[in-house]
């Protein structure tokens, strides 16, 4: 569905991305995982358009990226980004109206709203609340929300376990699964490795820049190497 | 207290066309994060425009009123496409946003000046001199007119921004560029837009303006005022914007009635930066947590 190649992007003068290869299929979970810099939200952010690419090529759907946000957008890929970007000045409700923004379907619309309250409870009794006024996981569900009202075939997630308490961290994941049982397919950037691996089908290691590893996520998850660096503390406490 | 009444009447006409101006200001900054100093010369255009639409090309007066502030919106995105545009794409610190409104007001003004040249014009008598007498109080009817016309377009600009998907997406915007491009918000088109729509109230503005006192290159440096309402409210905010010109329009008609119109700026800029050191943000002024 998505196919990256031989990617290299600058970031401020910095080249963040030199040459990266990766590909998601439909129905996949897939993770990138990496430490901090390595180049993760420049990927992802190269993706829905908002970095140009120095040179390499993206395709999805088995054409050539669409060149604006917002085109890409009309393609399929949603993005629920780092820092989750909630309107805060508007309402939960708007914030949800403005995920359908390019949908005029207005039946299948009020469909995906019903499905997102059903994922999100919370959302719905807070409907008419500034989103401004959420706490951090309501903030992460309702960008999930937003994200999901876009009816994006392929969903990017940019660190949806970032600051969270670590409650709140297994309600994520959960809820990254049951999004995935909606028929989406994931792309997911994660620092927690652990559980990014033990959600996802398939897994890329990145690392200043390049893809050092990738293979099935179980497989990546038992590698050595990759316990040493990413896994540590927290693979052994959670088995 | 008829005197006050008046006073207050007359505060509410001249500040209803001060919020015309900064709403345009405001909706600017909210989305783009920098006070377009070039609003002024847009408004000194909208005066020139009605004025040469009725007295060269012999418009009546609701063609001339149209003709200005079509001009006036073109002429914002103009400067928006040329000036600001090319800083957008390469994500220019918002002094250089600054520094370019400035070149782009000094511009307007320098135009008119070589071209049409420094003199004062003043607009043909189009609604007559009477007054119209409400009880105790005498409401001229250019006065009336202006208060009418800027708050059926003030309704209908609250109207689009609350309750159309475009005027959401000009909020969602306006709180955060790149998130509401990833809603698959043309962003270029929503700062279009808001150009386009303060262009034309300051158009709208401008024709008032000029009707009022005169016309002539330095009109625009009414919109100091404007500004100030702007900031007073709290940038970014409309409904901000808007009682914060008409209560600069009150305070200045009141020092204006009872003390002395040598008082007026005085006091009114004496109020701006009390509202700064005590409450930086305006009376409604928007937070700007998470803007980029």
């Amino acid at each position: 569905m998505l196919n990256v190649e031989n990617l290299h992007v600058s970031y401020g003068g910095i080249r963040a991305l030199k040459g990266v290869s990766l590909r998601v299929d439909a129905g996949e979970i897939v993770t990138i995982i990496g430490a901090n810099g390595a180049g993760k939200s420049t990927l992802l952010n190269a993706v829905t358009g908002f970095l140009k690419p120095a040179a390499g090529t993206i395709s999805f759907k088995g054409k050539p990226l669409s060149r604006r946000p917002d085109l890409i957008v009309r393609d399929g890929i949603c993005h629920v980004p780092e820092g989750r970007l909630v309107f805060a000045n508007l309402s939960v409700e708007n914030n949800l109206a403005m995920g359908a923004y390019l949908r005029n379907d207005k039946k299948a619309v009020a469909g995906d709203l019903e499905k997102v309250f059903a994922l999100f409870p919370r959302l719905k009794e807070r409907c008419k609340q500034s989103a401004g006024t959420l706490s951090g996981g309501e903030q992460q569900m309702l960008a999930m929300g937003r994200a999901l009202m876009t009816d994006g075939e392929l969903v990017l997630m940019d660190e949806p376990s970032l600051g969270l308490a670590p409650l709140l961290v297994q309600t994520v994941f959960e809820i990254i699964g049951e999004i995935h049982k909606l028929g989406k397919t994931i792309l997911l950037v994660e620092q927690n490795a652990f559980r990014a691996l033990s959600v996802a089908d398939r897994a890329y290691v990145l690392e200043q820049g390049r893809i050092v590893k990738e293979g099935k996520a179980s497989d990546v998850a038992a590698d050595p190497a990759v316990r040493d660096a990413y896994l540590g503390a927290e693979s052994k406490a959670g088995g | 207290m008829a005197q006050f009444l008046q006073q207050m009447v007359n505060g509410l006409s001249i500040g209803s066309v001060y919020a015309l101006m900064a709403v345009g200001y405001s909706l600017v900054y909210s989305v783009m994060n920098f006070s377009n100093f070039a609003h002024g010369g847009v408004i000194m255009f909208g005066a020139y425009f009605g004025f040469f639409g009725i007295t060269l090309l012999k418009l009546p007066f609701p063609a001339a009123f149209v003709l200005a502030f079509v001009g006036t919106a073109i002429l914002a995105v103009l400067i928006e496409r040329i000036a600001y545009k090319p800083l957008r794409e390469r994500k220019a610190p918002f002094l250089y946003f600054i520094i370019s409104a400035m070149g782009a007001s000094i511009f307007l003004e320098n135009i008119i000046i070589a071209t049409i040249g420094p003199t004062f014009r003043t607009y043909p008598d189009v609604f007559g001199r009477s007054s119209i007498a409400l009880g105790p109080v005498a409401v001229g009817r250019l006065d009336l007119i202006m208060f009418a016309v800027s708050a059926v377009c003030l309704t209908g600009l609250v109207l689009f921004v609350e309750k159309t998907r475009m005027g959401r997406a000009i909020q969602a915007s306006a709180y955060n560029m790149k998130a509401a491009a990833l809603m698959g918000v043309n962003t270029d088109r929503v700062v279009m837009i808001v150009f386009a729509i303060g262009g034309m109230l300051a158009g709208i503005a401008g024709v008032f303006f000029g009707m009022k006192y005169t016309v002539y290159p330095q009109i625009g440096n009414i919109t100091t005022k404007s500004f100030v309402a702007a900031v007073f409210g709290g940038l970014g905010s409309l409904p901000g914007a808007v009682l914060g010109s008409i209560l600069l329009g009150i305070i200045e008609t009141l020092v204006a009635g009872y003390l002395s119109s040598q008082f007026r700026d005085l006091i009114a800029f004496v109020i701006l930066i009390g509202v700064l050191v005590f409450r930086p943000t305006g009376i409604m002024g928007k937070t700007t947590e998470d803007k980029a």
